[in-house]
């Protein structure tokens, strides 16, 4: 079905969306007024964020009100005096010069660049990237790995992701890469963590039990609960495949100890209640479970559209509802956007690009070429080189060049740019931003939850760190969730 | 004043607190590397006790606290000799010289640190205090207040890290600070500043177990120096030196000099 023209989610009452084409409005108002500041309420009290440097402060009516009106008429220059009146300037975090170079520390393969879905909206074209279904040759994947070692130092940590299409049909290639992997990092004194992004059709127990071993952050694309998924992500003979996934899935679920089994939910207009399928996932077992909306895909299928993202908006805020007043409660509701987002806050990330794609991260396509990541095998907007010859410095250059945020619109003037980074690359080149507002509320959102959290539950924050039980989140590189 | 409070941790690192100076950001101070030098930690003893101010390193008042009652005006300048029945003078005795016979030294007053150890316990409880006078001679008995040095409000009891806003006021902490464009940077011996600066760098051992080095304060110094530990004046950084040039001293890292 061409999902061009989305289907009303039956949840929205009338009247509550279905506006006019170009009429609708946020549900939160968040213009980018000065890319300097965003100010809030939380807690019934003022508050600022301070875009460079991520910096949160709670202030006192006066400076609130003298900084949103400087930033109500767009006066930057008054913005700016004013934080240095305060005391809240600071040397720039983030200058517009890119790094030069960044060493490999990640690497995803495609060792099969085919899958045994059909699901319309799917990036990888149903698996082959719009070219011929293939496997990677297990030589490809050993230089892969040996790569990957090349400018690692002892006590560094390096991470190799299996993606496709769907990696474990090649299963005797992953697991041979991954041995390879293990072997040289012993010899290298490097620690390797391991992850995979699966549709879990092919999963066996023997698979749970290595991925157990080798500590894998195994991530699970489900979008949603039984027939919610089934209509997004079946079969190509057009079968469901939930019921079949989960009874693959479970045994994994049971043995997860230094393996985290964690759920991906791509978010498209055709599965918009996100809350069932959260608390129905988290329910099965799933160490985390993540949305990501469905910005941009091959065909145009499941792509969402303006009225779509608010309605999504609308169900992520009521996920982050139930999950800060578990959180607040010490329950653990692993809703991994807002616990990362929290974490991420709560340091003050601050970055320049949305992800480490053609920097630190990289994709190996099943040929062995590289590319910024896994969503560019074989598109040659984001071509870096190949294993034979080396990556492409100049490449990889012109990437960092270009992709800087400082270089984007209209992110330059945008309050939120350095906790987005401009947004994912590849939904970028291709589709442009259609999302601001979206993530602008999303992280006005988690702002807020964060300094609520920060004011009730001081402690959560002392032990943010991956070990806690409250915020642990997938470590996958690929598995951030997007804000 | 604006009242800011840096709630994150990226806030918390670049905001600089009213009353202190640049040199306490940990950005640019020489806390970023060796934490626990951005500021004198004897200034928290100051207002240990309520409506008093003591000198940082010896049980003396040295002035009384705005809101503290008149009669403790006449405290001024006396010594605190006795907290809860804890001693903080002790008498010391020994040799005057190598050698010599052991005899009487005096009195000399403990670390508040260690004097205090037990007292912090009764934070917030009031404790008898005995002062002398060193002119008249006379003991005086007062009951003071212990202040807290943490601030736990909202924190598990031990949690905090944040000291008490009454124990300090602005610009206190950085009183006396050891800084490079100090004297004390030069005048500190070994341990004081082990971290950054161990006082015996480059070191060898030879196979004999002879071991050879530099003195860290031995200016100019190479690799190629002789390994030898002078002591001699012109060998070594003179205070103008500091003073002038405090950002040129390098880091010693592993004992030896950064390249």
């Amino acid at each position: 079905m061409n999902d061009n023209r989305p289907q009303r989610p039956a949840f929205l009452k009338p009247g509550t969306r279905d506006p006019e084409p170009g009429t609708w409005k946020p549900l939160i108002p968040q213009p980018a007024r000065v890319p300097q500041v965003h100010l809030f309420q939380a807690g019934g009290k003022p508050h600022l964020l301070v875009a460079d440097g991520t910096r949160v402060f709670g202030v006192d009516r006066e400076v609130f009100e003298r900084l949103d009106q400087a930033s109500s008429r767009g006066d930057r220059a008054e913005v700016k005096r004013l934080l240095q009146q305060f005391g809240l300037d600071a040397p720039p975090f983030v200058t517009d010069a890119p790094p030069e170079s960044f060493p490999v520390r990640a690497l995803s393969l495609a060792v099969a660049q085919k899958c045994n879905l059909g699901c319309t909206y799917c990036y990888a074209q149903e698996g082959d990237f719009g070219g011929t279904a293939r496997n990677m040759p297990l030589e490809i994947a050993r230089q892969s790995v040996q790569r990957l070692f090349e400018e690692a130092a002892p006590g560094e940590r390096v991470q190799l992701a299996f993606l496709g299409g769907e990696p474990l049909v090649n299963r005797p290639v992953l697991r041979e890469a991954t041995h390879h992997a293990v072997a040289l990092g012993r010899e290298a004194g490097v620690d390797v963590g391991f992850s995979i992004t699966t549709n879990g059709t092919l999963l066996t127990s023997e698979d749970g039990e290595f991925f157990e071993r080798h500590g894998f952050a195994v991530t699970v694309s489900l979008d949603g609960v039984a027939e919610a998924h089934d209509r997004l992500r079946p079969f190509k003979d057009g079968r469901g495949s939930f019921e079949h996934i989960l009874r693959r899935v479970r045994p994994l679920l049971k043995m997860q100890k230094r393996m985290q089994v964690s759920a991906r939910v791509t978010v498209t207009p055709r599965n918009l209640l996100l809350r069932p399928a959260l608390d129905g996932l988290i329910e099965l077992g799933f160490h985390s479970v993540g949305f990501s909306p469905m910005l941009s895909s091959p065909s145009g299928c499941g792509q969402m559209q303006p009225e779509d993202l608010q309605a999504m908006l609308r169900q992520m805020i009521d996920c982050a509802n139930e999950c800060e007043r578990r959180t607040a409660a010490g329950e653990r509701y692993p809703f991994a956007n807002l616990l990362t987002a929290l974490q991420e806050i709560h340091r003050g990330t601050h970055r320049p690009y949305p992800c480490g794609a053609g920097g630190g991260y990289l994709g190996v396509s099943a040929q062995g070429d590289l590319f910024a990541c896994h969503r560019f095998v074989d598109d040659q907007s984001g071509a870096m080189g190949n294993l034979r010859e080396g990556l492409d410095r100049h490449s990889q250059a012109q990437w960092l060049a270009r992709r800087h945020v400082h270089r984007q619109e209209p992110c330059r003037s945008c309050w939120a740019r350095y906790l987005c980074g401009g947004g994912c690359h590849h939904e970028v080149i291709h589709r442009g931003r259609p999302a601001c507002d979206y993530i602008r509320g999303w992280l006005d959102h988690c702002l807020k939850a964060y300094v609520r959290l920060l004011d009730r539950r001081p402690e959560l924050f002392s032990s943010l760190r991956p070990s806690s039980p409250v915020f642990s989140a997938p470590s996958a590189v690929q598995s951030r969730p997007a804000p | 004043m604006n009242k800011i409070e840096p709630k994150n941790v990226s806030a918390q690192l670049t905001y600089r607190a009213r009353g202190n100076p640049p040199s306490t950001l940990p950005v640019a101070a020489i806390s970023n590397c060796f934490p626990g030098l951005e500021f004198d930690f004897r200034n928290i003893w100051r207002r240990i006790f309520v409506g008093l101010v003591m000198h940082e390193a010896r049980p003396q008042v040295v002035e009384v606290e705005e809101e503290a009652p008149d009669e403790f005006q006449t405290l001024v300048g006396e010594l605190l000799v006795s907290v809860d029945g804890e001693q903080l003078w002790v008498p010391v005795t020994g040799p005057e010289a190598a050698g010599g016979p052991v005899q009487s030294l005096g009195f000399s007053n403990l670390e508040w640190a260690n004097a205090l150890a037990n007292i912090l316990q009764k934070a917030g409880e009031q404790v008898q205090c005995v002062f002398f006078d060193p002119d008249s001679r006379q003991a005086t008995e007062v009951l003071l207040q212990v202040r807290r040095v943490f601030d736990e409000e909202g924190t598990p009891v031990g949690e905090s890290g944040v000291l008490a806003r009454d124990l300090a006021q602005p610009g206190e902490l950085t009183q006396s600070l050891c800084s490079p464009w100090q004297n004390d940077y030069r005048e500190c011996a070994c341990y004081y500043w082990a971290a950054s600066r161990p006082d015996f760098v480059n070191s060898e051992t030879d196979a004999g177990g002879q071991t050879a080095g530099h003195n860290w304060l031995h200016k100019d110094r190479t690799p190629d120096t002789p390994k030898f530990y002078s002591l001699r004046q012109s060998d070594m950084v003179s205070y103008e030196d500091l003073f002038r040039n405090w950002e040129q001293l390098r880091f010693v890292i592993g004992g030896k000099d950064e390249e």
